[in-house]
Formats: structure tokens, sequence, C-alpha cells
């Protein structure tokens, strides 16, 4: 199953995310950290995510471009979080794939769907303000919008969480509390 | 407690007063500190957030204190979370913290209604 999950900033994204994978069951749960910890907030941001996710089960795997090159036991259950900052390292990071950004993901997040046995992803909205941007920040909207819109067209699920609350766009439903660890 | 939610200039306070006529509603941003705990209708309060923020404050635990201290409370905010990371570093605090702050306060309230063109969608009716 590929689920994909989105919302604003603070909006509890990760914590609904987390609790879809872990409605799962029991499977081998995989982390995909695609944060690169390049300054003090971000180590912050990493830190705050490790304390939500400790005691869950949860192996980090950390992937900051290239999804199409990672082998994961086919038993695995997989949260990648968030194609933000991946769609990020793909446009910036000198071993990205720059223009090949939105290609290169989609095959990625294919390859993912198709060897392992759930994956869920998290995304972000960043699409609606009123500052306009120009140059690599409007290329990057333009990357993470066509992204979000082609893992929504392969998804099983698709949801918008709003602080806390699952508002279901595709697919979907309350998750059953007795699978819920 | 209730949450009324929306973007700017959806209507949130109109659709608010509407259906709460009763209330005395307060701006966010011209509220105390202190006077938030005791007020019955609060609207914007990511003003209060914001206004909070720049005097220095953290809001660390202000949303739970704000749940044991003021239960009954009706508030308006502003959802400021849909756009690109800002530059500048207080930006991006305060635009956390407003997402973390009403993410604690939906989850404790009974009601979360989401207004768009002046139209409320209730997201949660418990």
């Amino acid at each position: 199953m590929l689920v994909l999950v989105t919302g604003g900033s603070g909006s509890g994204k990760s914590a609904y995310a987390e609790e879809k994978i872990l409605s799962f069951g029991q499977g081998k749960r995989i982390y995909i950290a695609t944060m690169f910890p390049f300054d003090k907030e971000s180590d912050a941001r990493i830190l705050r995510h490790r304390q939500m996710r400790a005691g869950k089960g949860f192996e980090t795997v950390e992937r900051y471009t290239d999804l199409k090159g990672l082998k994961l036991d086919p038993d695995s259950v997989v949260l990648l979080e968030c194609m933000s900052n991946l769609t990020a390292n793909e446009m910036f990071q000198e071993e990205g794939a720059h223009e090949r950004t939105v290609e290169a993901v989609m095959e990625g997040v294919k390859h993912l769907r198709d060897s392992v046995q759930h994956l869920v992803i998290v995304t972000n909205e960043i699409f609606s303000e009123t500052a306009q941007y120009l140059g690599e920040t409007a290329l990057y909207q333009s990357y993470l919008g066509e992204i979000n819109c082609q893992i929504a067209g392969e998804a099983d699920e698709v949801t918008e969480v709003v602080y806390g609350i699952p508002v279901y766009l595709k697919g979907g439903c309350v998750p059953d509390e007795k699978n819920v660890e | 407690m209730e949450l009324i939610i929306g973007g700017a200039f959806q209507g949130k306070s109109d659709y608010a007063k509407k259906q709460h006529p009763e209330i005395c509603w307060k701006e966010g941003r011209d509220l105390g500190a202190d006077e938030i705990f005791t007020a019955s209708g609060v609207l914007n309060l990511h003003e209060f957030i914001r206004k909070e923020m720049q005097a220095g404050q953290d809001l660390e635990g202000f949303g739970e204190e704000l749940i044991r201290r003021n239960p009954n409370l009706i508030l308006t905010s502003c959802e400021i979370g849909y756009g690109v990371v800002p530059v500048d570093a207080f930006d991006r605090a305060y635009r956390e913290k407003t997402g973390r702050i009403c993410t604690v306060l939906a989850s404790y309230s009974r009601k979360v209604t989401r207004v768009i063109c002046g139209i409320g969608t209730v997201i949660k009716d418990a």
C-alpha cells in the first residue's frame, strides 16, 4: 500500500504518519530520513523527530538522494520523511538529479512501493501564500507540486493532516484502534 | 473548547460571531499574556502568539496551560503554515509554534471548523 500524508507546517503530519505505520502491524519498520543536517536548526528538528519515534521500533536509514538505489528488506513497512527535503536535496546537492528531479524522485517512489510491504510518504503543502517566488524557489515549488500530484495519482490513500485532524482526500479511513499498538 | 481556522480574509471572525452571538469577543493582539486565560472568545490567536513571541516568550506548554485554565474558550486562528519555509528565523519559529499550539488545542477541542470563502466545514465534531 502507498499512502501520501500532506499538510502545512507544524500540523501533526509526522505523528499521523507514524500512527499509520504502526497500524500496519509488526513488519520491519524503516524510517527513511531525508533531512540533511546542515545547521543547528535542522539538528534540533531531527532530534525532535527522533524523540517522537523513540520506542516505536523504527530503524533509521539516512538517504538524501537516489531513492532508486536504496535496497530494503521486502518485509519492511517504510516511512519516508519528507518529500520536501528529498526534492530540495535532488535539486541542490551536488550528487542530486538536478533538472531530472521529478523523474528521479518518482522512479525512487515506484521502486520503493514495489519492493516493500507498505510505504507511507510525508510531504508538505507549501503552495498557498501571498509571496511570489522567482528562480530556484519557484522551480522548487513547481517540482514539489508536480511530485505531490504524481504520488497522489499512484497512492491508495491521500490524507491532509490539519492540526492533527486527518482530512481524507483519497481512500483511507480512521485507523482501526485494534490494530494500533 | 472550540477552534475555528482557515486562511486570511476567509470570514473566520464573522463566522465565529454568527455561530456564537452571546460571546464577548476579544482580538488576540490586544490581549495581555494573562487575559487570554479568562477570555470567553478570542479572535486571531495567531496574532496573540506572534505578539508574545516578539516580547521574548517561548510559549512552551502554552497550549496545555490554556486547555487547563480556560477549557471552554472559543478561538479563531489563521492557518499560516502553507507556504515556502520563511527565510527569516523568527518567522520560521512563529509559523511552527502556531502550528504546534493549534494542534494541541485541536486535539482537546470538541469541534474544529475550517472556514473558506465564509463557509465553514466541520473537520472534527467529537
